[in-house]
């Protein structure tokens, strides 16, 4: 293989002069809140050095190791901000529910996957987990066996790594990889591999989540003791109908959806994508059946493992309304309206 | 098959063979030749190649772990010294002298010598750490002269020369496919400059232009010794052929 003695690096232009370019992104994306925590940054940064610190984006000794390289500010969806909105494009709108795993609703996020590995398209998954005391936590999935700890399904509604681990998964893959996140996470994969062909060519397949809002790990756990939900007692988190259902090994806690916005991230209430427009595949909980998941396809990586799934006969596909949909999309863009007209007062 | 029958010898040829016998008994019941050597006292003469204790040169090694990573038998361990480099430690409990290490040395900082036999009082003390191994181990040499053996004819003989063996050897570092680092995927370079900093001969320059940064690397300088490669957080510098 041959290679290049001599090349160039485009540089962005530096927001703040003199200053590094982490600086600029502080100032623009984090200090102003509209950082989403997706850790695209993170993942790019060649010295590791971009990490959480108190729930929010940091890079505590920059003045020591940043190299100034510009990539964070590259690769940064929030950085130029442009929203996504509404359903975004599609080839395929369906339900389907998968007859070997059990998930959230449909179990189609691990079906998908375990699907992809199985047709040889990736050879491994980046799955968010859970410890006893539901700290998210980042898995790499190679087969179906994994699956046994049953802890990989099911959604955790806190902030997780997973691209903060995405580098070290795509430099380890022989295939491809697969990953699984929230709008903000899909929307910094496309970012990188816009920016850098390592990625364009080794990240095969995107599942987005529907999503309408995300928690900080602490500020969600200690909400939830307050209402008397206990993590360790914690089986299944779900939003349903405008409520909040913990459902615990002995009863079930329900609250509305409202009382959640005093811990409402920033980053999430200048998020008006609530389908992941700029994903391969969708799924989600609206738009189909209980215990139906709904599949939006978008990319042709993904509408060959929805012909893979069919062909093999492992899920069941029912009918999805995509107009279910119509309520959640527009209450996300109404709330930006609303953040930003507060923020102009 | 052939069958292995007695030699067809006339009477003669058994008398001297006979004659030859008897000499070589009486020979070697007066002067006997033995084909062993008499170590302490005498040292095998060994081969400039042979593969004994090695001794390393801190100013020659440039911190890459090559020696570590080869390591068949998981002996050499990379301790941090107090420049902040790590530099390799041989734990000779666990070394089988294959010199795998030396062959991948790309700047040659180790070098091997003829010393084979060093003792040691107990196993923690085969740990051989890098302040060690920068002088060769002391011995006691009570050898007066050194032992060659030759082949004549169909013969194995013990020849004795008075004088010491040298221990040490300077061999030039051996010879390996020349490989220089070059970017394959220069579209994913961050432009971090990482590489600029770890390459020890300067190899590696980069200019800050208006609208980005421009690597070079000097292939005529290049010692391909593969740093740049190890610590590229996008892998996108490789070794290729020169």
């Amino acid at each position: 293989m041959g290679g290049l003695l001599e090349w160039k690096v485009r540089a962005p232009d530096k927001p703040m002069k003199d200053r590094l370019y982490f600086d600029g992104l502080k100032a623009n994306v984090i200090d102003t809140g509209l950082c989403s925590r997706c850790l695209t940054c993170a993942c790019i940064c060649p010295v590791d050095g971009i990490r959480v610190v108190d729930d929010k984006v940091d890079f505590p000794d920059r003045e020591e190791r940043c190299r100034d390289c510009g990539a964070c500010i590259r690769v940064c969806p929030r950085f130029d901000y442009r929203p996504k909105y509404g359903m975004g494009d599609y080839l395929e709108f369906t339900a389907a529910r998968s007859k070997r795993f059990s998930g959230q609703d449909g179990g189609m996020v691990t079906e998908i996957m375990i699907s992809a590995i199985e047709m040889g398209m990736i050879d491994r998954g980046l799955f968010v987990g859970r410890d006893e005391r539901w700290r998210p936590q980042v898995f790499h999935l190679h087969d179906s066996s994994q699956l046994e700890v049953g802890t990989l399904s099911g959604t955790k509604y806190t902030f997780a790594t997973v691209l903060k681990e995405l580098k070290k998964a795509v430099l380890l893959t022989r295939n491809g990889v697969g990953v699984v996140g929230t709008p903000c996470i899909v929307s910094g994969v496309r970012k990188l591999q816009m920016e850098f062909p390592l990625f364009r060519d080794r990240v095969r397949l995107v599942i987005g989540l529907f999503c309408t809002e995300n928690f900080h790990y602490d500020e969600l756990m200690s909400f939830l003791e307050k209402k008397g939900i206990k993590p360790e007692m914690l089986i299944k988190t779900d939003i349903t109908k405008g409520r909040f259902i913990a459902t615990m090994v002995d009863g079930e806690v329900k609250f509305k959806v409202k009382e959640l916005e005093e811990i409402l991230p920033s980053g999430c209430s200048v998020c008006t994508d609530f389908t992941a427009v700029e994903s391969d595949v969708s799924v989600g909980s609206v738009g189909s059946e209980p215990g139906f998941s709904t599949v939006v396809v978008r990319g042709k990586s993904a509408e060959e493992v929805i012909a893979y799934i069919r062909e093999k006969g492992y899920a069941e596909f029912g009918e999805g309304d995509p107009g279910q949909l119509d309520f959640l999309i527009d209450y996300k863009v109404g709330r930006f309206y609303v953040k930003t007209k507060d923020d102009k007062d | 098959m052939r069958k292995v029958v007695a030699p067809d010898y006339t009477v003669f040829e058994h008398v001297k063979r006979h004659v030859e016998a008897v000499k070589t008994a009486i020979r070697e019941a007066i002067i006997p030749e033995s084909v062993t050597c008499s170590y302490p006292k005498e040292r095998r003469k060994m081969p400039a190649s042979f593969r004994g204790y090695l001794i390393f040169d801190p100013d020659r090694c440039i911190s890459c772990f090559g020696c570590a990573f080869i390591c068949p038998a998981n002996a050499i361990r990379m301790k941090e010294a107090e420049d902040g480099r790590y530099y390799p430690t041989i734990d000779y409990g666990k070394c089988i002298f294959c010199h795998f290490c030396l062959d991948s040395c790309p700047e040659g900082a180790l070098k091997p010598t003829k010393i084979h036999d060093v003792a040691y009082r107990d196993l923690d003390r085969m740990l051989t750490l890098t302040e060690e191994m920068i002088e060769p181990p002391e011995i006691i040499r009570e050898d007066k002269r050194y032992v060659e053996y030759v082949i004549d004819g169909r013969d194995l003989h013990l020849r004795r020369v008075d004088g010491e063996d040298e221990l040490l050897v300077d061999l030039p570092p051996p010879s390996k496919v020349e490989r220089i680092a070059s970017c394959i995927d220069p579209e994913s370079c961050t432009g971090c400059r990482i590489c600029e900093e770890v390459c020890e001969h300067g190899v590696i320059r980069s200019s800050v232009e208006e609208d980005g940064v421009r690597m070079v690397i000097d292939s005529e300088r290049c010692t391909g010794c593969g740093l740049c490669v190890k610590e590229c957080s996008m892998r996108v510098l490789r070794l290729v052929r020169r």
